[in-house]
Parts: C-alpha cells; sequence; structure tokens
C-alpha cells in the first residue's frame, strides 16, 4: 500500500465515512486513491475554507472528528481560517495537505509553502511527514489526539512522494482505554454548601466532553440557578426553571446580574472569555470560584479558583449529582430572586402586533424559534443576527446551535449547516446569516446544490455590517465607517442563480407564511428577510467595561466615547 | 535576588525537555512569544530522540501560566522552573 492508501486505511479503522475537501496538485495521489474507496465520502466544496468550516460543523453537530483535505500552497493558506476556527473552540479536526515532494521543500517551488511553519498558532499538534512507513503510525496519534483531553484541529501535511511511496504494513497496536477517574469533590461540596448565593456558570467544555447528559442531571439536581456562555446555550435545557440564559457582552440584565450578586460560582467548561467576563475585575466582585475543566491550563489562567478540579467532566457531574440528591442544597430564597430576575430582564422582545410594520429581527427569531421543529440545527453567522440567535431562540441542546464563538468568522454558517446536514441527512439544518456574512461563502451554495441538501438559508439583510455600524454608533460617535452594503446582489436571483428556488419577505405579518413555506420545502430553500438598518442589538456592554455597566435602549450613553473597541 | 526597581521585570529559567520533531523549537518559541514572554537567553542540546532546552525568560505574567501552556505541547516530555524566579532585570 502506498501513504494515500494507509491514509484512507486509518478513515476505514477509525470510522471516518465523510470527509470535506479539494483536489490539487500534490494531493493528487490521496484523490486517485479516492477513486477505489466505496466507504468514505469526499464531499467537494467550492473553496477550501469551506471544507474546513463544513468539517467544523459536522463535528460539533455530531459529536465526531471532522475531517477537511487540500493540496498544498493556497490550498492549504485557505484552510487556515477554518482551521483557526476549530482552534479557538476547540472542535476536533483532522487536517491533511498535500507538500511539494520531499526533495523540493526549500526551493520554493510551486504551490510550495511553509503550512508547518505557519499554522503553529491553530492547531493542537501538527506533523510534517518524511517517511510513508511512520504515516499509519500518524494517523493513527493525529485522530487520537484531536478528540482527546481538550479537543482540536490536528495538521498533516505530506509531500507528494511520501503520498506515492509504498510502506509496509505493521499492525498497530490497540489503543489504549483510558479510565475516567473522579478527583476529589470534598472541598468544592463544602463549599457549595456554605454558599447562600451559589451560581452555575457552564460554558462549551461541556459538549467537548460530551457531557450533556450529566450536566442536565447535575443542573436539575442541584437546581441551581444558572448561566451560559455563547457555546453553553443549549445548556442545561429550555425547560430548566433555572436557567438564566447567556451572560456576557449581549447576555441578558437577569444573567449579569446573577453573577454580580453570587456568593459562590460553580465554572463547569468555560475559560471565562472576555465577551462573558467584561472588565475581569468587576466579574462576580463577590463570589469564591469552583473551577471544573479538563484542561488544566485554563484553571487560573484569568482568574484564581479557590478550588480548582481538573479531571473528566462526566465524571466529575454525575458525583456531583449523587452527592447533591442526597443532601440538596437549602437556597430557596436564591433561586426565587433569580426567577423573578429572569422573568423581568430575561430576553424579551415584543411580538409586533402592527401586520405591515417592518420586521425586526428578535420577532423573527422568536417566530423562527417557535415554529421550527425541536432538534433543528441552526448553525449562525456573526454578527447582529448571531446575537438575536443566541438571546432569542430557545435551545433544548448544545449541539442544535452552531456558533463561531471564539474566532467569531463570518462566513461560518453555511459551510458549517452544510457539515451539520452530512452528519445528519433527515435533520432539519438552517443558517441564520447576514448579508455580510452570507457573502463571505457564498459560493457553497453550489455545494448546497450539487449534493441537494435541504439546507434551509435566511439572510437577515440590513443593508449594512450591522454589529460594526452598531458599534460606531454607540462608542465612536456615531461616525460610519465602511459599513454599507447597500449595492448588494438580489440574493433571492442569486440563490435562483444556484437553482435555489427563494422567497422575500420585508412586513411582520410575512414572517409566519415564509418560514413555513422554506421548512415545508423539499430541497434546499433562501429566505431573504429584509430588516431594518437601524436596528442594534440589546442590552450591550461595552468592550472592556464591567457588565454591570449594560447599555439597553432606554439608556444609550449620551456622549459616544471614541475609544479603541476589540 | 537583585535590588528591585519598579520597571523592572522578572526573570526565570524553565528547562524543557522534547521530542525531535519537526518545528519543535519553533513551537516552543512560538507559545513562548504569545504568553506574553520574551527570551533572553536559549541554550539547546540534542540529545538522541530528545531535545533540552534551557530558557532563560522575562516577562511580567505568571511564570505558571507559560508553564501550563508549554505542558500542553504533545512534544514536550518535561517542563521545569529553575532556580532563577525572582531575579530580575532592569529594563531602564
Amino acid at each position: 500500500m502506498n501513504g494515500a492508501q494507509h491514509i484512507l486505511e486509518a478513515f476505514h479503522r477509525h470510522h471516518i465515512s465523510t470527509v470535506f475537501g479539494y483536489p490539487g496538485g500534490c494531493i493528487m495521489p490521496l484523490y486517485d486513491a479516492l477513486v477505489d474507496d466505496v466507504d468514505v465520502e469526499h464531499v467537494l466544496c467550492r473553496h477550501e475554507q469551506g471544507c474546513a468550516l463544513a468539517a467544523d460543523g459536522y463535528a460539533r453537530a455530531s459529536g465526531k472528528l471532522g475531517v477537511c483535505i487540500a493540496t498544498s500552497g493556497p490550498g492549504a493558506t485557505n484552510l487556515i481560517t477554518g482551521v483557526a476556527n476549530a482552534h479557538r473552540d476547540s472542535i476536533p479536526m483532522l487536517v491533511i495537505t498535500g507538500q511539494v515532494p520531499s526533495a523540493l521543500i526549500g526551493t520554493d517551488a510551486f504551490q510550495e509553502t511553509d503550512v508547518l511553519g505557519m499554522t503553529l498558532g491553530i492547531v493542537k499538534h501538527s506533523y510534517l511527514v518524511d517517511d510513508t512507513n511512520a504515516l499509519p503510525g500518524i494517523m493513527e496519534e493525529a485522530i487520537e489526539l484531536a478528540q482527546s483531553g481538550r479537543p482540536g484541529p490536528v495538521w498533516i501535511d505530506i509531500p507528494k512522494d511520501v503520498l506515492l511511496n509504498d510502506a509496509a504494513h505493521t499492525p498497530l497496536p490497540a489503543p489504549e482505554q483510558q479510565s475516567a477517574g473522579c478527583p476529589d469533590l470534598t472541598q468544592a461540596l463544602a463549599m457549595l454548601r456554605e454558599a447562600r448565593k451559589p451560581l452555575l456558570y457552564s460554558g462549551g467544555g461541556i459538549s467537548l466532553a460530551h457531557a450533556e447528559d450529566s450536566f442536565r442531571r447535575f443542573a436539575e439536581s442541584s437546581a441551581l440557578p444558572a448561566v451560559v456562555t455563547l457555546k453553553g446555550i443549549g445548556n442545561p435545557g429550555k425547560h430548566n426553571p433555572f436557567n438564566l440564559g447567556m451572560l456576557g457582552m449581549h447576555g441578558s440584565r437577569a444573567a449579569n446580574r446573577a453573577v454580580d450578586e453570587c456568593d459562590m460560582l460553580l465554572v463547569i467548561g468555560a475559560r471565562l472569555d472576555d465577551r462573558a467576563t467584561g472588565k475581569l475585575d468587576g466579574f462576580a466582585p463577590n463570589a469564591r470560584m469552583i473551577h471544573v475543566d479538563a484542561d488544566a491550563a485554563e484553571i487560573n489562567k484569568l482568574r484564581p479558583a479557590d478550588v480548582a478540579i481538573r479531571g473528566d467532566l462526566n465524571a466529575i457531574l454525575q458525583a456531583l449529582a449523587t452527592a447533591l440528591q442526597e443532601n440538596p442544597l437549602a437556597i430557596s430564597t436564591w433561586q426565587k430572586q433569580c426567577r423573578n430576575w429572569h422573568t423581568t430582564g430575561g430576553f424579551q422582545a415584543a411580538d409586533n402586533e402592527e401586520p405591515l410594520a417592518p420586521i425586526t429581527g428578535p420577532a423573527f427569531i422568536r417566530q423562527l424559534s417557535r415554529i421550527a421543529p425541536d432538534d433543528t440545527v441552526i448553525a449562525c453567522d456573526v454578527g447582529q443576527h448571531q446575537m438575536w440567535v443566541a438571546q432569542h431562540y430557545e435551545f433544548d441542546h448544545p449541539r442544535h446551535h452552531l456558533t463561531s464563538g471564539g474566532l467569531g468568522t463570518m462566513g461560518f454558517g453555511l459551510p458549517a449547516a452544510i457539515g451539520a446536514q452530512f452528519a445528519d441527512r433527515r435533520r432539519t439544518v438552517i443558517n441564520v446569516t447576514g448579508d455580510g456574512s452570507f457573502m463571505m461563502n457564498a459560493q457553497e451554495l453550489a455545494t448546497i446544490r450539487r449534493y441537494n441538501l435541504p439546507v434551509k438559508l435566511i439572510v437577515m439583510d440590513n443593508q449594512c455590517l450591522g454589529m460594526v455600524r452598531q458599534q460606531q454608533e454607540l462608542f465612536y460617535n456615531n461616525r460610519e465607517s465602511q459599513i454599507d452594503l447597500d449595492d448588494n446582489p438580489d440574493f433571492v436571483a442569486m440563490a435562483r442563480a444556484f437553482d435555489i428556488p427563494a422567497l422575500h419577505i420585508e412586513r411582520t405579518d410575512q414572517i409566519r407564511r415564509g418560514i413555513e413555506t422554506i421548512l415545508a420545502y423539499n430541497g434546499p430553500m433562501l429566505l431573504h428577510v429584509a430588516i431594518s438598518r437601524e436596528e442594534n442589538v440589546w442590552p450591550i456592554v461595552k468592550p472592556g467595561a464591567s457588565n454591570r455597566e449594560m447599555i439597553d435602549e432606554t439608556r444609550r450613553p449620551s456622549t459616544a466615547n471614541k475609544e479603541q473597541v476589540a | 535576588m537583585t535590588q528591585q526597581e519598579d520597571t523592572s521585570i522578572p526573570s526565570y529559567t524553565l528547562n524543557c525537555r522534547m521530542s525531535q520533531e519537526a518545528a519543535a523549537l519553533e513551537r516552543l518559541c512560538q507559545v513562548v512569544r504569545i504568553r506574553g514572554f520574551r527570551i533572553a537567553r536559549m541554550a539547546v542540546e540534542s540529545a538522541g530522540e530528545h531535545i533540552h532546552i534551557a530558557l532563560t525568560l522575562e516577562g511580567t505574567r505568571p511564570i505558571a501560566m507559560l508553564q501550563s501552556q508549554l505542558e500542553k505541547l504533545h512534544t514536550v516530555a518535561e517542563v521545569a522552573l529553575g532556580q532563577s524566579s525572582g531575579v530580575r532585570v532592569q529594563t531602564a
């Protein structure tokens, strides 16, 4: 077997049945081997960034490894944004690129780039393979590494000659089974019992550990008031009475208030990101903190933990749930207080009763949430629509909400939706996007058409880069700079050019029919939703400010500040 | 330990043992830089399948944060903080 065939054998061995890629010169031996392979479905995207982001969406929706493939040079560099996206959100991904033949490395050969060097900061690990005999072992190690501990992308760069050379078949050792022991929780439980106002704060780490069910059981048995990060949305479920929703820059007043007032913060699978905490000095000022995470480097990184627990989240959550079931916490006053805050300070948006009124983002998303099936996967892009989805769509599972959290990659949503649809062909998958984000990977409409994926596309079009415009309005003295997109193409005609039917709506009374029409259609369909250019996401915390300083529509800053906004 | 000034930057020594792989040193140096430290001195010695690196680093962030990030690298087998923690380098 040659190197390329060894790669496919590793795919078979690990039940990898779907990969996303784009061929080219130095990766041709692998594409040649794919011709004879009936077990691996190769999805041809129309840009390598689409391949990487589709693999990312596949991994997020399925919990499996995402795989993307490209050639050397521009093929590899085009992958980079997608791989960085996976790295920032700890998504398990295997990246395979062709490289120029070994003898030509370092000669500035055609389509040569130093892939290993330029990707060091965006991978969990990477390899440049210099011997075909080493390739089977590297494949095994890379696949295991991408999915173990804190997951992440692992990149294998393979010179063309290594793909073509034969390697001896050597049996590989069976993977070691690691037991998931539970660390000592005595101190954490004691601190929980001492607290009068304990709060549960969770993030994307719950899904990375495949611990959604354990987390839900723990949240129910503890009855702790709970806030979530953007990536934690869907936990601990929409029916949990103490779920206060998202905290942070665009979080609810209730969630941020609870953090501000709590005396104990139980952080599980979250890394205290600046978009969630706001100014760290003012974050949970009265609280002691228990930090539970799979990654030791996240503990004490930004705020010292009073109790630090590193380990398998499933085992820890199960042990905590058992302990609290046997001896429940006595926090009824605090629970009642949090519920009151949630009633008065949760995300709210009035359903506009005026049928001819323009559509507002929050009202549209709330209707979508009511109409779409419960297990719908929503793949967002980045911007105002992303925050409206986070605020107003009621998710019941974190794998139903695909969003680019760490990197904030415009153009994520459409290829991520493609990946999610390949993860489950029968699932309703909707890409909710904005006019700015949609244009960043619109070429993938051709992928949807090619594979006849029933992905639904909702383009919320405000003819501008709304989130940038909003921050320019609020924090840059309303000096708009390079945000106008009023020369957008006709998105309905554009979709139809890809043989995807499309519909335009602009009035409140058209929302329901628009949503029902695209959901009922047996195939891909685009809904173009015209919304106001002037609409903002409320509330908002100014970047760098404390979450206590939330601004809402009734309390816009009277004097805007010309400060750098990150 | 020398007399400290407000403008001084803490200095540390770290000893790392890591696998001999392509870009191993670059990977180490990249983490040191992005996590807020400057390499003041570096000694590298190859020993079979491993390389030993002795680093003198300057930076104002907690050294434990860098140590835990380096320990996450797949090729790093061991990171040990040397004795010079607390020795400070004057900047101005």
